[in-house]
């Protein structure tokens, strides 16, 4: 391939992509995803290329593995184009019907169709799904219609349009203007001004200049990153170099978690055909600009997603935190100015570059502006990714697209921020999601997790679940961190198992101020705040734990005991035969008992049972 | 010889958890004892003049009281023993309250250990002598040894209250470590700010005799008249006149380099060792290439081997205790071999929520038993595929969406026999 060495050749090439490609020809489009892949598509893409062998349809049909979805849930996802017909959770069975009848004959397959669980309607498109028609989705759009791995697809969208753009058109001082009128906020969990970082390190003049990204997405229950690197890397290599245009910048490090193998193989791979391309390297299109990017892997240490503790792994250290009073837009890697910005912020830039910053502007509120995916999990029915405009409210996202809550059971809270965030409860269902919404009602906007949680979910459980956390990645360095969770670990623990008393709860909130302010880094500052939000909307339940020795959820299992209701059960013996300790006696056809002293509560049998039998109870232990 | 044993039951304090009886019982037959006695409180007056007479009557030279702490009591006794006409310092104490019953709820337990308090006790006492006391005087002065930032704070603080102190450091100058240090935690402080006119201070201080290039050599006698040899080494310049200007150390022809490590003039022995080559070679493109090869190396050999960190401490030159550190720090490293199959565990929250903890327990019952070597596990803070939690990785392979049930059926289809 030679490389492309103008603006114009670009163009070009766009052109003849996407004239070599026929737009009625069916395409069918497979998740290859993390989550469809936990669901097992690889096994039906080998099916489905099998099939297409087989019945020798190589040139009339095209098959294209692409990135991530977003609706998790239903995998493994096909969606059959040009009319955009979806298939979710396919079998092996059903692929050799899905390739005679929808793709060669268009006729739609009734029931491998999409139920929707509220109105029990079947949907046969993809845009259709309440899923999808309630999102914007900017960023996260092209993810099903590109396959990752090849970047003529990305050109034939419209990719690197926006640097071509850039570097043509526009100086780094207008690059800047541009992004700062947007309102573009850093959306790794800080919110600052991405139009302001780049203007801080673009004064420096020095010999040379980082532009990193950060694509270390520890807090758990948030995986927006990995599915942008896994489906979309070129948006982040093109946000990347339009970056490094502005700040005046040559080198660039991508700090991707070695626990995302795929999403780091996709990158490379990313990297490689746009330096092919001459979009990467030396001489940038022409333009006598060169920048490239190198891939760092992370060791696996949540604290190295802060700016200056990842700074430090690069630099082949131990990843921890240092104070901040010089930023590292003047100093950062090596003792450069370095601008880090997380994956989603960089894949927004081409995007306001290619459509102006008033039309990013207009979309979200007055403080934060634009789209935000976030990871919609836990106890909810359609689990996923989901990106909305700013200002949009909880209720809409839990129930609009999310389908609401399994089994009819009650939402309750809904977590925020990953563990440096917070509990928003049920009472503020109608709560805009907009960065500084989030920061009053107590928690963040963090990285994007949600974690959805229902009446089953015990807040306490909750707190003691996200300190365990902060205290297992705490990199050691403050007493306050240190120390200080591990005594609210305790006191927590205690309250867990029914030791609480009066002064627990004060305990607990002296604590938590103690280990925020005097903690360095923002993995210190905020580690308390899951005990805090949690303790200001859910004191009942702290109370409930402490006073009556009672778990509310029925969660925390030194408070509950597992019965079986004597009415309902039948004496199958399934669960009987399936308890690890053989603590459930009874004769067949006779309610069944289960042996207090000997049951661990692992929940063996309430899986089991088919006659909703096996009840919790709780207080009176 | 003859031993007295008093045992005290001090109210309940100790008969609740010491079978006081029984224990007089089993001492009662130890050579050399000629009296064992147990009392409701032996330091009332009763139990004083209990002993008392029993030092007069049967003639006891040695007597031994188990009871509480002897900070409590010793003294007492020993007046008891004086006033008895007994040298006080023939008396022995075992405590048996505050070191047994009140740290004890098992009843046999604590009094099987009282019983060998009171059984060294008794031994001790065989061998106790009579001892005099007298007065001797003392020298009012002190010695630091060590001038880091803690000796020259103390030398200063004795110092300031009058006392001679003498600063004894090994090296040619005081301020050890914190000299070393940029900034103290966790306010983070200058440190030089901080050490330095305590380092004058201590220099000029009228009470404070500094010997700097010194070691102790040997100390000799008794609390107030201790007797220590130092050794000042040659420093082969008049220290009188020295004004420590560092003008000699510029023009000296021989320079003395501090060698922080000797790097070894051989490589060492590795494994593999033209696939490490090729691995520093293929990450040399990095400018901090040690984490990413450390993290190659774990892939492969599914863990840290020494000889490999050894040997990249002597190619990338950097010491093998920062080695360690980055590899106990992140936790993909393992410096212990993980199992054919490894098992991570996710237990981010939303895997959490949904019951990752059960799984987890599920796992490692239906493992507990196998060969060792086959699994590992680990447990991990969130593998990104948060819409079908609770995720399980077997090596590479995703399992999504796992319940308590199927964790057999998974673990038994790996083919861990083949």
């Amino acid at each position: 391939m030679n490389k492309l060495q103008n603006p114009g050749e670009l163009e070009k090439l766009k052109r003849t992509i996407q004239d070599g490609r026929d737009p009625k020809k069916p395409i069918i489009t497979i998740c290859g995803g993390t989550g469809c892949k936990a669901s097992g598509c690889d096994d039906i893409i080998g099916i489905f290329k099998n099939e297409i062998e087989k019945q020798n349809l190589g040139n009339k049909v095209d098959i294209r593995i692409t990135g991530c979805h977003g609706f998790c849930e239903k995998g493994p996802l096909v969606v059959i184009h040009p009319k955009k017909i979806c298939y979710p959770r396919v079998k092996g069975e059903d692929v050799s019907r899905i390739i005679s009848e929808t793709v060669m004959n268009d006729t739609v397959i009734d029931e491998l169709l999409y139920v929707d669980p509220i109105s029990g309607e079947k949907i046969t498109y993809e845009y259709d799904i309440p899923f999808y028609k309630k999102q914007t989705r900017t960023i996260f759009g092209s993810n099903g219609h590109i396959d990752p791995t090849s970047i003529e697809d990305y050109i034939a969208i419209g990719g690197y349009s926006a640097l071509s753009k850039t570097l043509s058109n526009m100086t780094p001082g207008s690059v800047i203007e541009e992004i700062k009128s947007s309102g573009l906020r850093g959306r790794g969990g800080g919110g600052f001004s991405t139009g302001r970082k780049w203007a801080t390190a673009a004064k420096f003049d020095t010999e040379k200049k980082y532009i990193l990204c950060n694509a270390d997405e520890g807090d758990p229950g948030a995986y927006m990153d990995r599915s942008v690197l896994e489906g979309n890397p070129h948006s982040v290599i093109e946000g990347m170099i339009i970056g490094a245009f502005a700040v005046g910048s040559n080198d660039g490090y991508i700090y991707v978690r070695a626990e995302y193998p795929l999403a780091v193989s996709h990158f490379i791979k990313a990297l490689e055909t746009a330096r092919e391309y001459g979009l990467l390297g030396t001489n940038i299109l022409g333009s006598g600009f060169d920048f490239d990017i190198r891939v760092y892997q992370g060791g696996g240490a949540f604290v190295c997603g802060e700016s200056s503790a990842l700074i430090q792994s690069i630099e082949g250290k131990v990843g921890e935190p240092r104070a901040k009073h010089i930023h590292a837009t003047e100093k950062g890697l090596w003792g450069y100015p370095t601008v880090l910005n997380n994956v989603e912020t960089w894949a927004n830039v081409p995007l306001i570059i290619n459509k102006g910053a008033d039309w990013y502007a207009g979309i979200g509120t007055d403080g934060s502006k634009g789209t935000k995916i976030f990871s919609l999990v836990g106890k909810i029915n359609n689990t996923g990714l989901v990106e909305v405009p700013m200002g949009i409210t909880i209720r809409e996202i839990v129930y609009d697209i999310g389908g609401g809550i399994p089994e009819g059971k009650k939402f309750k809270a809904i977590q925020t921020g990953g563990p440096s965030g917070g509990c928003i409860p049920e009472s503020l269902i109608d709560m805009a999601i907009d960065f500084d919404e989030l920061t009053k009602a107590g928690s963040m906007m963090g990285s994007g997790g949600m974690i959805v949680m229902d009446e089953g979910t015990c807040m306490v459980d909750v707190a003691k679940y996200f300190i365990e956390f902060n205290l297992d990645e705490s990199c050691g360095k403050c007493v306050s961190c240190r120390e200080g969770n591990a005594r609210i670990l305790e006191i927590l623990e205690d309250i867990c198992q029914g030791n609480g008393n009066e002064n627990s709860i004060p305990m607990l909130e002296e604590f938590a101020d103690h280990v925020k302010d005097l903690s360095l880094c923002g993995l210190g500052k905020t580690a308390p705040n899951p005990v805090l939000t949690t303790l200001r909307y859910f004191k009942d339940e702290y109370l409930a734990h402490i006073e009556k020795k009672e778990c509310p959820a029925k969660t925390c299992k030194p408070l509950i005991r597992y019965v079986i209701d004597p009415d309902a059960c039948k004496g199958c013996r399934a669960c009987a035969r399936k308890c690890p300790v053989e603590a459930i006696t009874g004769e067949k056809k006779e309610p069944h008992v289960i042996d207090g002293n000997i049951c661990t509560k692992c929940g063996t049998c309430i899986e089991t049972c088919k006659f909703n039998s096996i009840i919790i109870e709780t207080g009176g232990v | 010889m003859k031993i007295g044993v008093y045992v005290c039951e001090c109210g309940i304090n100790i008969a609740a958890t010491v079978d006081v009886e029984k224990v007089v019982e089993y001492v009662k037959d130890i050579p050399k004892v000629a009296v064992t006695r147990y009392y409701k409180y032996m330091c009332s007056d009763p139990g004083q003049t209990l002993i008392k007479k029993d030092i007069e009557e049967l003639g006891l030279d040695r007597v031994v009281v188990a009871s509480c702490s002897p900070r409590m009591h010793e003294l007492t006794f020993r007046t008891v023993c004086k006033e008895a006409g007994l040298n006080p310092f023939c008396f022995e104490m075992a405590n048996i309250r505050e070191q047994c019953s009140w740290v004890h709820k098992d009843k046999e337990r604590g009094t099987e250990k009282a019983i060998s308090l009171v059984m060294s006790a008794v031994a001790r006492a065989a061998l106790l002598e009579p001892l005099q006391m007298k007065k001797v005087g003392v020298v009012p002065n002190a010695m630091v040894i060590g001038a880091g930032i803690a000796g020259i704070q103390a030398a200063l603080d004795i110092a300031d209250t009058g006392y001679k102190t003498y600063l004894v450091e090994r090296t040619a100058s005081v301020g050890g470590r914190m000299s070393q240090l940029d900034k103290t935690f966790p306010t983070l402080d200058c440190s030089a700010c901080i050490l330095t006119p305590k380092m004058v201070d201590v220099a000029r201080h009228p009470n404070i005799e500094l010997l700097t290039y010194s070691e102790v050599e040997n100390i000799d006698g008794y609390v107030g008249n201790f007797k220590v040899r130092v050794r000042k080494r040659a420093r082969s310049v008049d220290e009188s006149k020295c004004t420590g200007c560092g003008v000699c150390t510029e023009n000296c022809p021989i320079s003395l380099q501090i060698q922080l490590q000797d790097k070894p003039d051989e490589a060492p022995v590795v494994r593999d060792r033209e696939y490490i080559e090729e691995l520093i070679e293929k990450n040399s493109y990095h400018e901090g290439p040690l984490v990413q090869i450390m993290l190659e190396v774990n892939d492969k050999y599914r863990y840290l081997p020494r000889d490999v960190l050894e040997y990249l401490s002597y190619k990338l030159e950097i010491p093998m205790t920062t080695i360690y550190r980055v590899a106990t720090f992140y936790k993909s490293f393992s410096l212990e071999k993980r199992g054919k199959f490894h098992i991570k565990i996710c237990l981010g929250t939303a895997c959490h929520v949904r019951g990752a903890r059960n799984i987890l327990d599920r796992v490692k019952s239906s493992i507990s038993g196998a060969e060792e070597g086959l699994f590992s596990i680990e447990t991990v803070n969130c593998l990104g595929a948060c819409a079908l939690g609770p995720i399980m990785v077997i090596n590479d392979e995703v399992h999504g969406n796992v319940t308590v049930d199927n964790v057999d059926k998974i673990i038994s289809n790996l083919g861990v026999n083949e």
